[in-house]
């Protein structure tokens, strides 16, 4: 159980979902799309529920949003994530369907509709997390 | 009747049975099991030869065939299970209206069954439990690849965000909320099964209980319990035949919405909106089944994982607009001379958590005017599970 003191990782190498993490270690927010009717297709899936089109894709997007809800976790659930920290829901300038979640050390000032910015976070060879914080430039 | 809703009346809750709800109950799953489900058999005047059919939750360690075995079955002739989790036991019941109207079987054991407390304890996340320290998480479906990494790893946290979208759209405050959790220890302080059976509450109570995952504090959290519930369903013709009052099956429903997404419970916070849960789609098609509406129900078991689990399905269900749930649950109408009386028994929040089936047995209670926080002249009940992935519900009713 050694491993429990480490923070779990995203396994990256799903049929469906292994676009979204290849493209954040090159630094990319990628989103799975409909290239018929552009539907975002979030979480990653390969058909169009709302078209019924298997033509989709990987669609870049920009490394920003808003903040949809955020929880400030105060009792500790897993050694790796001291307490208190910030779980941020963030909703994406270009795929409002696709929401994206975020870990904040602490308890950062926020506040609900704010600019957020992406960040990527190298946490192994081969896997990036993308992160989220207060665009302060926007 | 109408043919389209067949199942309307046709079916009821003959017997119902639980053991003690506790925190460490010393014995596995199917014990538990076992001992709530020939307390139902018994108390619908039945021997465990006359059940032939049974079915079980998704999450539950003990299947059909296991509970069937140990009390005795000689053989089940249907079972089934639904699910998911907490969604399950209103589910539960339709499945078993089901296998009764369409004489797959005659008498079903619809049971629940779980070391809440003692075993795995859902309030810390299971996919983190399960994984048991994995390295990597998610893939095959799952989606936790997406949440876990980020300490997104408990129902909670989910419901934090929730409560807090809830809270930023429509002015809802921790004050609502406490409504909420004061009516469900209320109604504990007077149920002696309850694990709160003997812990008042007051508003200044719930505003110094820790906080767990802003803004929900704990007493927004429900039980951990170890414990079991089980019912009988049958005809209503073989439960009027019974030494207890039948607690009709007016209609039940299940529903998923439009947007239940794949993945382990976190997936739900993609829907286009939070607050509005599966439980709005369920509450119409319930509600048509059964020929009634908000107004016809004189009282209401709503599952209640979390504080603004409550408060979100009041909305729902049609209770109030969307958006006033915080305002309705503070305006008085929950409380026992309000006009919903709910959670009478106490709820998750303070009577235990058996996953809602423990809100099946309170709703029979009230049917059968036996409840510790009766509802005079109570005819309806609402019974409700959870959402927020798909939810079921029932309506009982008085023989009249």
């Amino acid at each position: 159980m050694s491993t429990l003191n480490n923070a779990p990782l995203p396994f990256t190498d799903d049929l469906d979902t292994s676009g979204f993490w290849k493209a954040a270690t090159e630094g990319k927010i990628s989103i799975r799309t409909c290239a018929a009717c552009e539907t975002v297709l979030h979480l990653p899936k390969l058909y169009c529920h709302k078209c019924q089109s298997w033509e989709t894709y990987w669609r870049d997007v920009r490394p920003t949003g808003t903040l949809y809800s955020w929880t400030v976790t105060v009792q500790q659930l897993h050694p790796a994530f001291p307490t208190p920290y910030t779980v941020v829901l963030v909703e994406l300038d270009d795929a409002k369907d696709a929401r994206l979640i975020g870990y904040l050390e602490g308890t950062p000032e926020l506040k609900m509709g704010m600019a957020m910015r992406a960040s990527f976070k190298d946490v192994e060879p081969g896997v990036t997390l993308v992160q989220w914080e207060p665009d302060l430039n926007s | 009747m109408s043919q389209e809703f067949q199942h309307r009346d046709l079916c009821a809750i003959s017997g119902i049975g639980s053991t003690d709800f506790s925190r460490d109950s010393g014995r596995t799953p199917i014990t538990l099991a076992t001992q709530a489900a020939l307390a139902a058999i018994a108390d619908a005047g039945l021997t465990p030869a006359e059940i032939d059919g049974v079915v079980h939750s998704d999450y539950d360690l003990v299947l059909s065939s296991h509970i069937a075995h140990s009390i005795g079955i000689l053989n089940i002739n249907f079972w089934g299970a639904t699910g998911l989790g907490g969604a399950a036991p209103c589910g539960m019941i339709g499945l078993a209206v089901g296998a009764v109207v369409a004489g797959l079987a005659k008498n079903v054991l619809v049971f629940r069954a779980l070391n809440g407390h003692s075993g795995l304890r859902y309030g810390r996340g299971t996919a983190v439990q399960r994984s048991a320290g994995a390295h990597f998480v998610g893939g095959n479906g799952s989606f936790d690849e997406f949440f876990l990494p980020y300490g997104m790893l408990a129902p909670g946290q989910m419901w934090a965000m929730i409560a807090r979208r809830h809270m930023a759209e429509f002015g809802t405050t921790s004050d609502d909320l406490a409504s909420i959790a004061l009516v469900a220890r209320e109604r504990a302080n007077a149920n002696p099964a309850a694990q709160m059976t003997d812990r008042k509450m007051t508003r200044d109570d719930y505003f110094s209980s820790r906080m767990i995952s802003d803004p929900l504090r704990l007493f927004d959290y429900c039980q951990e319990t170890d414990g079991a519930c089980a019912v009988v369903v049958t005809s209503v013709e073989r439960a009027n035949d019974g030494p207890q009052p039948a607690a009709y099956i007016r209609a039940t429903a299940q529903g998923s919405g439009p947007q239940s997404q794949a993945g382990s419970y976190f997936s739900a916070l993609m829907r286009e909106v939070l607050t509005v849960q599966p439980s709005a789609w369920t509450a119409q098609t319930l509600y048509q089944r059964a020929g009634l509406g908000p107004s016809d129900i004189d009282v209401a078991q709503f599952y209640d994982c979390f504080t603004p689990t409550v408060l979100l399905q009041l909305e729902d269900y049609g209770f109030c607009e969307k958006g006033d749930g915080g305002r309705f649950a503070s305006s008085g109408a929950l409380d026992l001379d309000g006009s919903l009386p709910i959670n009478t028994a106490g709820g998750n929040l303070s009577e235990g958590y058996i996953h809602g089936m423990n809100h099946i047995l309170e709703g029979v209670r009230q049917i059968r005017g036996t409840s510790t926080s009766q509802v005079a002249g109570a005819q309806t009940c609402l019974v409700t599970s959870g959402i927020p992935i798909t939810t079921s519900a029932i309506i009982l009713r008085a023989a009249s």
